[in-house]
């Protein structure tokens, strides 16, 4: 059986899923009827097309990334890229510096690829109001009100324990480099560095006045 | 042209019904029997009986099928219209998806299904026969049959019909119940369908003979070479099959040029 069905069914239920929970994302749904996105990201075996209509469908695209070009027309876009570059998309001002530097492929209609961006980015879930539609508002608030502060508490709590092993690894125990001492250094290996190519410049341009006299 | 399964005894023409010999026009309406019993109860029991994975089987087939906005799909014996739900929404508004199956019961609960899902205006429901299918010749893009062709009298004339309705460049994917690839796999899958799939039909469907039979339609439906050889025979081109969950169902795709 192939495991990629498995895959697309489960992207496509978790899509679906996702965008029920937000009743506005409807309207941004029905303009992207009839458009599809062709996703090559490297190292899944194969790419992904999400189709969009009343849902959003996803079918395992078994076929190359410039056959799938070859059959795009204005309504389907292409990307390729990596797993470890999507994260960066999210920042649409990256997304040049990420095509000059090759990490990025868009082809076909740029539009629909706008316009899946701006479906996912525009999503607003109210999770207390659907916790409450399945118990009580009140249990809800108290129950996403706990999250919260639990969450701020989860971060606090880090940065405090980072902080305190820092301290602990550069002042007490001074296993680590200050970050002072790590740029001091640094600024120092750049400085050598410099000197080095002006070395390696002036042996360079002695050993040619040399060759021609 | 003739089922290889289908035999000549007494100038009688038979054919099998599950292990049974059976004249060849009864088939038919012994098929339509088993559906008509089945229909109401046909999806619980498939993703009971699958354990959810035809429905991994049918994404596969759809995944294969190509379907692009604006194509002729027919799906044939489209029960209760698994792939045309998805079909409809890919080929869009300006395509047309026709869902036909020789069983009326299996139609209308297909066609109650899909408008509940408010999939209307690009579905045309036909009742209609695999082995002479009412429509011109290179009317479709794509044709499928999602377990339906082992319940097909003449698969090779249903072959031959879905050849003639086939567009030039079209194609055609047969999903269908297979032999298993492995010795082991097919003893515990044998166990499976002739000892628990029976009792489960009974349970869920109170129908076990239905099912019953359904056990021994799959053994007797023809291996992965010689439904590739009869796609070959009705005049497909690029003929060739996908082993899926070890041969216990495959998926043969032929395209017509």
């Amino acid at each position: 059986m192939p495991s990629s069905a498995l895959f697309s069914a489960a992207i496509e239920q978790a899509i679906n899923r996702l965008l029920s929970l937000d009743s506005d994302s409807k309207a941004r749904l029905s303009r992207l009827n009839g458009m599809r996105l062709y996703l090559f990201i490297d190292p899944l075996p194969n790419a992904i097309c999400l189709v969009f209509s009343t849902q959003v469908d996803v079918l395992t695209e078994y076929d190359d990334h410039s056959d799938v070009v070859a059959k795009l027309d204005d309504k389907s876009c292409c990307i390729q890229t990596r797993v470890s570059t999507l994260p960066s998309l999210k920042d649409t001002n990256q997304l040049t510096r990420l095509i000059q530097q090759g990490e990025l492929t868009v082809d076909g209609a740029l539009s629909v690829a706008q316009q899946v961006s701006g479906l996912f980015q525009h999503l607003d879930i109210d999770i207390e109001e659907i916790i409450a539609t399945n118990t009580t508002d009140v249990f809800a608030h108290s129950l996403v009100s706990a999250a919260k502060t639990l969450s701020e508490k989860a971060r606090t709590g880090s940065e405090m324990v980072s902080r305190v092993l820092g301290n602990a690894l550069v002042e007490e125990k001074q296993l680590a480099a200050h970050r002072l001492a790590v740029m001091h250094f640094s600024d120092n290996v750049n400085a050598l560095r410099d000197d080095t190519a002006r070395l390696e410049a002036r042996l360079n341009h002695l050993e040619s006045t040399r060759s021609k006299s | 042209m003739s089922d290889p399964q289908s035999t000549h005894s007494n100038d009688t023409s038979t054919t099998h019904f599950g292990f049974k010999q059976v004249e060849k026009n009864q088939k038919a309406s012994l098929v339509a029997e088993v559906f008509d019993s089945v229909a109401a109860k046909y999806d619980v029991m498939n993703d009971l009986m699958s354990m959810g994975v035809h429905r991994l089987w049918k994404r596969y087939t759809i995944d294969c099928a190509g379907v692009r906005p604006g194509n002729q799909v027919l799906d044939i014996a489209g029960g209760t219209g698994d792939l045309t739900a998805k079909f409809s929404r890919l080929v869009g508004s300006t395509g047309k998806v026709t869902l036909a199956d020789i069983n009326l019961s299996m139609l209308k609960v297909g066609r109650d299904k899909l408008r509940d899902r408010g999939l209307v205006g690009n579905i045309d429901y036909v009742q209609a026969d695999a082995e002479a299918l009412p429509f011109p010749d290179n009317t479709f893009d794509v044709v499928t049959m999602a377990f339906g062709l082992r319940n097909v009298t003449e698969k090779q004339n249903a072959l031959d019909s879905v050849y003639r309705v086939l567009k030039p460049g079209g194609r055609l994917l047969v999903l269908e119940f297979s032999k298993p690839t492995s010795e082991q796999l097919s003893k515990l899958y044998d166990m499976y369908s002739f000892h628990i799939l029976p009792k489960m039909g009974q349970l869920v469907a109170n129908d076990a003979e239905s099912y019953q039979y359904l056990a021994e339609s799959i053994r007797m439906h023809p291996d992965q070479d010689t439904l590739k050889g009869m796609f070959e025979k009705a005049g497909f081109d690029q003929c060739d099959y996908q082993n899926l969950t070890g041969g216990i169902v495959a998926l043969h795709r032929g395209f017509k040029f």
